[in-house]
């Protein structure tokens, strides 16, 4: 699982949670003062706070925080959820799903709005409840006597003890009745040796609620006789807590085995009378171990809970149906309730609008990945089969009926279309890809101390799931590259003369039936002095080679160039550019560079947009059947004598409109055969190579051009170097599909050499 | 309380009382057997439960042998996890400040 | 100050993604990539916490907990173990050697950090 899926899954989750979010807050405004309604809407809140923190979603984070710190507020009874409270934080919930969607689209936000919410909210954890009626704030926070009243502490709060005795007064202000647990808690050693801590069970044990705690120290011996890593102390914990038993034993999850634990629910009588253990009151701000503000205490008086009922009723009469509908439904109808606030309405109901235009786009279907693949192989298996017709059809009835053909024909159009539509299911943009990237340029800009900015583009272009899937690694390595490696410091950039802020252009666009994805940076560009001698140190060229600067700058895709040699931080050990390389490759992708010093470098990845079907170019080479993919091939040709030149021991040109281009036998590189063949028997592809140069391969004759099922190798047999996959063509043969790339770069040193084809195809 | 005996031996404790620090704290008390003894908790940032025992164990010993034993300074860290789980220590900490 | 966490996990994908997790809740990472390593770099790293896996080559996070509890200077550091839900064996055995709690996988943040929380002052 990667971090992609990860996000995806927390936006899916955010969905949910904004979703309960919502229903919570309008059942709030209907009145219910369930408590676990009001937990239901602050645990959204949290885990959506929670998620996004993980994903350094910053903006969400902080306004989720001080969301989450109000309705906390609400849930410890320290703010009454009245008409005017709730107004802020429908208001919230709208800003919060804007901010999500933001963070998961890359959307705007109106960020006056989301500013002035927060200080909204804050306004309201701070005890400044705002004024729509003439309701005045009553202060629940009386202290109890019944057990000796904690001090005010330092930042002069006064902390209220729940009390056991006073059931009677908990009952005059409109909170629920909070059920009270006895819980007792007998550590053994072994909690201890684990590395667990009663301290800690114990503080979170008093963050669920009001507790009184009674240590009980009759075990412990003295000194001498004391074994110091023993447990000898236990408890006596009465908690008064709306949160449930579970609540209770998840905070000693981890210590269950390690400890006997009781917990029962204390009975009022039990509670109030039969008190016999001296219970030490634990005030609940606990402001070491708990850093969260304290706030006073304060409820809004009942009639404006009766007009919050009026309102809620409206809104919640028209909600009810399917979920999306209901999303709209209560946007809808929570418009006519800010009337009361004119100043606010207006943006509150903008959002509202903006809410009902994104419910209101395709209706779209969740569904597993494995059928759309079964799909997607029995199409495949369809095409063959359709192709295998067709050509039986040729051989079998030399006379076949115009129907029959016109049948055919249709059949395979269909074919297609069927294909194409299965395809476009997978299809996705680039976008989720892309916007993690940026994440990953301020992390990297932060650790390295660089200020960088990474403007995208067609973020929209669409390509199969698969191809998504595995883009996310390779271009993280090279984003990181660039901003590592590619990127000057500030004071370096200012120095050159640029602006002190970098940039890293991302691009993604569609040309000839494949995505071309180019990473540029406006850095030094390669230093090919340096890159040259680290080949040479390596032993990966010649010191004496001569290379072109396009050919020097290819290098840095060698396997064993790495310059990361030490571990970095982000990616763990460093990872060469050759990784990169090879899993564009494995993809059935072309990567390369082209950089210019003082300038920056710009890497161009090209990638297939499905990795299930191939238009390819079926070719006879020493009466084997091959398949040249259609994109890599510029254009087919007939040699003639006159224009084959011998070059060197056994290296063959062929002029082309006054240039010269080498000449490959495909024959001879794949050991079909054991000598060249006769350039002029044989028809020449002038392929586009890897690093942009041009090289003619030799094959013996063209059988014309097709689409095929890819099958791959690796998974049906094993990597052969040269062979990109295999497919099945209409006449039940296999055909293998040349690896262009690798043909070329084999041309160079005469045979594929395992650790070449390595190099190059992966 | 106060002893007539000896003088009294101050006992400083460390800043993290951890599983590892009881053997130690335990060994420190036990050799201080037999004199009255201040603890000076004003430098603990983090202490867990078998520490507590131990010092409660000690406060125990102590006061069978009729010597004293106080927390001469106690830190908030200090103060705050015994109040925590329950142990009161209001009446070993020295009253004179 | 920071929180320090040594995370000792063999799947690179896992180490990212402890990494992004801990760093963006203002911990401090150090990461190793099996058991071997993790005791080798135990002292440098000196953690508040320890997060490991447990399949894990050349050493396991078996054998790793057993190596920390053993260590004299260390063995009071609360080890967390990445596990799954329906791996209740693995759960006990890690138990036994000693571990102090788990967190289930799939990887959740939330649940990640709640689970530190839950075990560091």
């Amino acid at each position: 699982m990667d971090m992609n899926e990860i996000k995806e899954i927390f936006f899916q989750e955010c969905e949910e949670q904004l979703a309960e979010l919502e229903s919570g807050l309008l059942k709030l405004n209907d009145g219910d003062r369930d408590p676990e309604t009001v937990n239901a809407v602050f645990r959204a809140v949290h885990s959506i706070k929670g998620g996004a923190g993980a994903f350094g979603l910053d903006d969400l984070v902080s306004f989720a925080h001080v969301f989450e710190t109000t309705l906390d507020c609400v849930r410890s009874n320290r703010l009454d959820p009245g008409p005017e409270v709730l107004k802020v934080m429908l208001k919230s919930a709208d800003v919060l799903a804007d901010l999500t969607n933001a963070a998961r689209d890359g959307g705007s936000v109106d960020e006056a709005r989301s500013r002035q919410l927060i200080k909204e909210l804050e306004a309201l954890a701070n005890g400044e409840v705002p004024q729509a009626s003439a309701a005045p704030v009553e202060v629940v926070a009386k202290p109890v006597a019944a057990v000796a009243a904690p001090p005010v502490n330092e930042e002069g709060f006064q902390p209220v003890a729940f009390s056991f005795d006073d059931f009677e007064a908990a009952e005059e202000p409109p909170l629920m009745e909070t059920p009270t647990y006895e819980i007792v808690f007998r550590p053994k050693s072994d909690l201890y040796a684990k590395g667990n801590e009663a301290t800690l069970l114990l503080r979170d044990l008093s963050r669920l609620g009001d507790m009184s705690i009674h240590c009980d120290m009759e075990a412990l011996p003295t000194l001498d006789r004391l074994s110091p890593e023993s447990a000898y102390f236990f408890w006596k914990i009465q908690l008064a807590t709306d949160k449930g038993e579970d609540a209770i034993r998840a905070v000693f999850e981890f210590a269950e085995w390690d400890c006997d634990l009781e917990i029962s629910l204390a009975s009022d009588e039990a509670a109030s009378s039969d008190e016999e253990l001296p219970m030490q009151p634990v005030p609940f701000d606990l402001s070491i171990l708990d850093d969260e503000p304290a706030v006073s205490v304060g409820v809004v008086e009942e009639e404006e809970q009766l007009a919050s009922q009026q309102l809620g009723n409206a809104a919640v009469s028209v909600a009810g149906t399917a979920s999306n509908v209901l999303q709209m439904a209560q946007s809808a109808a929570r418009a006519p309730a800010e009337k009361a606030a004119p100043a606010a309405s207006a943006a509150a109901q903008g959002a509202a609008g903006q809410q009902a235009a994104a419910s209101a786009a395709t209706p779209t279907i969740r569904v597993d990945l494995d059928r759309v693949d079964r799909l997607i192989n029995l199409v495949g298996e369809l095409v063959i089969n359709q192709a295998m017709l067709s050509q039986s059809v040729v051989e079998n009835d030399t006379n076949g009926t115009s129907s029959i053909n016109m049948g055919l024909e249709e059949l395979q159009q269909l074919t297609r279309e069927i294909q194409d539509s299965v395809m476009a299911i997978r299809a996705q943009p680039v976008k989720p890809v892309f916007q993690r990237m940026s994440r990953i340029v301020r992390e990297i800009a932060d650790m390295t101390g660089k200020s960088v900015r990474l403007i995208t583009e067609g973020e929209n272009t669409e390509v199969d799931k698969t191809v998504i899937d595995k883009l996310a690694e390779p271009l993280t390595h090279m984003i990181r590259n660039a901003v590592d490696h590619g990127l000057e410091t500030p004071e370096k950039r200012l120095a050159a003369g640029k602006s002190a802020e970098g940039t890293v252009r991302l691009t993604a666009k569609h040309r000839s039936g494949r995505i071309v994805i180019e990473l540029a940076d406006d850095g030094a560009g390669i230093n090919r002095e340096k890159v040259r001698q680290k080949a040479i140190d390596n032993d990966l060229i010649a010191a004496d080679a001569n290379l072109s600067d396009e050919e020097i700058d290819n290098l840095i895709f060698h396997a064993g160039f790495s310059t990361a040699d030490k571990i970095s931080d982000i990616s763990g050990r460093g990872v060469g550019m050759d990784v990169v390389k090879r899993s564009i490759q494995a993809l059935g992708g072309r990567i390369n560079i082209s950089s210019k010093p003082g300038h920056g470098s710009v890497f161009t990845m090209s990638l297939p947009l499905t990795l299930a079907v191939l238009d390819g170019m079926v070719v006879t080479v020493a009466n084997q059947t091959l398949v040249v993919p259609l994109t890599a091939i510029v254009e087919t040709l007939q040699p003639e004598a006159s224009a084959i030149h011998s070059f060197g021991a056994n290296q063959r040109l062929i002029s082309i409109r006054n240039s010269f281009c080498p000449l490959v036998d495909v024959g001879r590189i794949l050991n079909f055969r054991a000598i060249q063949a006769n350039p002029v028997e044989g028809v020449a592809l002038l392929v586009e190579s890897e690093g942009g140069g041009q090289r003619a391969l030799m094959v013996d004759a063209i059988q014309g051009q097709r689409q095929v099922v890819i099958k791959s190798l690796e998974a049906n047999y094993t990597h052969v170097p040269g062979i990109a996959a295999a497919t099945i063509l209409g006449d039940g043969r296999v055909a293998l599909i040349l690896d262009v790339d690798a043909i070329v770069a084999a041309s160079r040193g005469q045979s594929l050499k395992p650790e070449m084809s390595l190099a190059a195809v992966g | 309380m106060a002893s007539n005996k000896t003088a009294q031996k101050t006992l400083s404790l460390a800043p993290v009382l951890d599983l590892n620090e009881a053997t130690t704290l335990h060994e420190k008390l036990l050799a201080l057997k037999g004199s009255d003894v201040a603890i000076d908790a004003s430098a603990v940032e983090r202490v867990g439960t078998l520490c507590v025992q131990v010092l409660m164990a000690g406060a125990k010993t102590w006061e069978e042998d009729h010597l004293s034993f106080t927390f001469s300074k106690v830190s908030d860290a200090f103060e705050k996890t015994t109040q925590l789980i329950g142990v009161e220590i209001d009446h070993l900490v020295a009253k004179e400040i | 100050m920071k929180k320090r966490v040594l995370t000792v996990d063999d799947s690179r994908t896992i180490r990212n993604m402890l990494l992004v997790t801990l760093n963006n809740a203002g911990f401090e990472t150090i990461q190793a990539e099996d058991g071997v390593e993790g005791l080798e770099v135990l002292e440098e790293a000196n953690p508040d916490v320890i997060v490991t896996d447990i399949n894990m080559p050349r050493l396991d996070g078996f054998g790793f907990i057993e190596g920390v509890r053993k260590n004299d200077r260390y063995r009071a550091i609360p080890i967390l173990v990445l596990t799954t839900e329906s791996d209740a064996e693995k759960k006990n055995r890690a138990r036994q050697a000693g571990a102090t709690g788990w967190i289930v996988k799939p990887f959740d943040p939330t649940k990640l950090i709640d689970a530190i929380e839950r075990v560091t002052a």
